[in-house]
């Protein structure tokens, strides 16, 4: 046999048919959807207990569940966003969304809603995050907001008396001077929350600010992160909050975070995510708003804490769209789900959650209702660059808490570095 | 033609997995990336010319990139002439003729094969950690450690004390180069009364510079695309401020964290070209240093 250049072109396209071959239902009975999302030990258990139900009610399909941390999450996302093999249903995020829309991965939903997807039932306004240019992209599943978990028990050892949901940060400075006083350091008062960009939102907008205005520019002043980075520049320096080796790990797990190590008494995360944190540790977990700035406002708000999205490489359709629709209206996979992905925006979630929480999860929905007369509007959708520009805070931000930069040049150089990657991500 | 081939295709069979490799696998992905770095590519909708709009970039505005530079710079300078030193001095340990030596030549062969592994980039992290086991040590000292891995002006360090460690490779061929030096040689430098040092600058060194040419100019390449250890030991991002930001761990951070294959393609290239600059000067310079023994002047 000649080698012909033909003939080996042959070979190597049929190679390639063949491997492609698998992608098509080879066996026309089994029908199979993947679902891929961020995940922690508490939600990565919920999910696949959820993957479990629904296969029992519809048990022609089969519903692969990947799982990653939030690090990694989005840098596997690209890929398979390049590669053309994304998962058909994946967990979205408000800061992103608007990324991949933009670009074209993911498969608007409104021809599934109101046929195959119900949610009627859903809080007014439930979706409008989601929905962009005037069509549905992401369907919230679970609401959430700003919180500070803290530990209880050591709060109440160092005598520390106030107000979750009205302290001030004066206040907040005093019980980290408290407790580390009187465990002699060996816990501090709280994480150093430097570097945590949703922490300082707050902050931004407590002083009547936007992270982002609504053309998609940056919106914080340079004095907003000068006395953003000032304030726990103080507290760092008065030794009571935890070290600067342990705040320039960025994105911790969440099993190496200060409060489950026992090294520091509070941190920072979202409202759905105390639940998790409590699962790690021994002692109670309490909930706390962001402590306020004095004379200032709260800086708060509700955000869906993340969607569920059909994306542009959707193999079975109606698969994915029965799928999703079960998560949010099958009472039984709302109850495995919990607490762990936001509160159920819809009341009939609610309902059919109320009688499983457990004494954490009913305080967070207790947190959530009292939080709700101190929450500001909506902000707008973060524009593209808004992960880099997270990024960029981290790492800026990590020269002040290192001392090599002052807040108000590290601030400057923050602002001028975000307007530069927001352009260049929007031109 | 015929006899070319007559004379040549036995080396050409044997060649041809890498060439089908090559050609089928390598090339194509190649020009695309040439031709991508003058574009602007999201990785989803559809490349658009840019002309050298990302070249003009990087060379004008972009500090990381510099930064990366300089990182990458530094980490090269340092841990290719202690990865060799490391390599010549255990390869000249082991060439004393012991009977064990194939063991042992395993056992030191053995971080090579681990060390690129995410692994032991993990576990490096947790060694140097303030908590780790290098604190440990140096506690029973009376030494406060510091978190080697968390302080910018450490962190790199503990790269290059990994890239050591991966002494392997150079040290078998570096073996071998030294099993290739006649004895006699060192018989009559002996008779001669010289003393060790000078046997090693005046004999092991000149007669093993080919080998060394040959470990130097691979492990310059391979220190410039040094991408795991950093990756997983600064989470991915280069961090602590940006002082594990290798060229490797930028570009795939602008590619495949903020969609820009474009600009990715762009910086591949100019480290393409540094690897070959350095790669050419190390040859120019070698007729200087580098002799061998059948070339008779």
């Amino acid at each position: 046999m000649t080698l012909t250049r033909r003939r080996l072109l042959g070979t190597i396209g049929a190679a390639t048919a063949a491997t492609a071959l698998p992608g098509l239902p080879a066996l026309a009975q089994e029908r199979s959807i993947r679902h891929f999302w961020w995940g922690n030990p508490t939600r990565d258990k919920n999910t696949f207990a959820v993957i479990e139900i629904f296969q029992g009610n519809h048990p022609e399909i089969t519903v692969s569940g990947e799982t990653i941390g939030w690090g990694d999450y989005w840098t596997k996302m690209a890929t398979q966003t390049a590669g053309g093999n994304m998962a058909d249903v994946v967990q979205m995020d408000h800061g992103f969304i608007n990324e991949y829309v933009s670009r074209g991965a993911l498969r608007s939903m409104d021809d599934l809603v109101g046929d195959k997807i119900d949610v009627s039932h859903y809080d007014e306004g439930a979706n409008a995050v989601g929905t962009i240019d005037g069509s549905l992209y992401g369907i919230s599943i679970g609401a959430t907001s700003q919180a500070i978990p803290y530990n209880k028990k050591v709060f109440e050892a160092a005598g520390v008396e106030f107000d979750p949901l009205s302290w001030t940060t004066d206040e907040f400075a005093d019980a980290c001077a408290k407790i580390t006083e009187s465990t002699g350091g060996e816990v501090t008062g709280s994480e150093d929350l430097s570097l945590y960009i949703e922490n300082f939102e707050v902050w931004v907008r407590a002083a009547g600010n936007e992270m982002y205005t609504e053309d998609g520019k940056i919106g914080c002043t340079p004095e907003d992160v000068a006395s953003y980075w000032a304030f726990w520049k103080e507290l760092r320096d008065a030794g009571v909050i935890e070290g600067k080796d342990q705040t320039v790990i960025l994105d911790k797990g969440m099993a190496e975070l200060g409060i489950v190590k026992g090294n520091t008494a509070a941190t920072f995360r979202y409202a759905n995510q105390v639940g998790a944190v409590q699962a790690l540790m021994v002692d109670p977990v309490g909930v706390a708003m962001v402590p306020q700035r004095p004379g200032m406002g709260y800086g708060h708000f509700v955000l869906p804490s993340m969607f569920l999205s059909i994306t542009r490489d959707v193999g079975d359709l109606d698969a994915a769209a029965l799928y999703i629709n079960d998560w949010i209206n099958d009472p039984e996979s709302i109850v495995a789900l919990g607490l762990d992905r936001g509160i159920p925006p819809s009341q009939t979630g609610r309902e059919a959650l109320a009688p499983s929480l457990n004494e954490t999860e009913t305080a967070v929905v207790e947190y959530f209702g009292a939080i709700q007369p101190k929450i500001g509007p909506r902000p707008t959708a973060k524009p593209k660059g808004a992960g880099e520009v997270r990024d960029a805070f981290m790492r800026i931000g990590t020269e002040v808490v290192l001392g090599n930069m002052s807040p108000e040049d590290a601030a400057a150089q923050f602002t001028g570095d975000a307007e530069a990657i927001l352009f260049r991500a929007n031109r | 033609m015929h006899r070319f081939l007559r004379r040549n295709a036995a080396g050409y069979l044997f060649l041809s997995p890498w060439l089908i490799g090559f050609f089928f696998l390598a090339l194509g992905p190649i020009l695309a990336s040439l031709y991508l770095s003058f574009t602007r590519y999201d990785m989803v909708t559809a490349p658009v010319w840019d002309g050298l709009g990302n070249y003009q970039y990087m060379f004008q505005y972009d500090r990381r990139f510099y930064k990366a530079l300089q990182v990458t710079f530094l980490f090269v300078a340092l841990s290719v002439p202690l990865r060799l030193a490391m390599a010549l001095g255990v390869a000249m340990l082991l060439d004393k003729g012991l009977r064990t030596i194939g063991l042992y030549r395993a056992i030191f062969y053995l971080p090579s094969l681990l060390g690129a592994s995410i692994a032991i980039a993990l576990l490096w992290r947790e060694m140097f950690g303030l908590n780790g086991v290098v604190n440990g040590v140096l506690a029973l000292f009376g030494i406060e450690g510091i978190g080697w891995i968390t302080s910018p002006d450490t962190s790199i360090y503990t790269i290059v004390i990994l890239a050591m460690w991966q002494f392997g490779s150079p040290m078998l061929i570096f073996l071998a180069g030294l099993r290739g030096i006649p004895r006699d040689l060192y018989e009559a430098a002996e008779i001669d009364g010289t003393p060790p040092w000078r046997r090693f600058t005046r004999i092991t060194l000149p007669m093993l510079a080919p080998v060394i040419f040959f470990n130097l100019v691979l492990q310059t390449i391979e220190a410039f695309k040094t991408f795991t250890s950093a990756f997983i030991i600064s989470n991915g991002t280069g961090a602590p401020a940006d002082s594990l930001l290798f060229y490797t761990v930028y570009l795939f951070n602008e590619a495949f964290k903020f969609f820009r294959m474009g600009y990715a393609s762009a910086l591949a290239w100019v480290l393409l070209i540094i690897i070959a600059a350095f790669t050419a000067l190390a040859f120019a310079t070698s007729k200087y240093w580098v002799h061998y023994e059948n070339e008779r002047d």
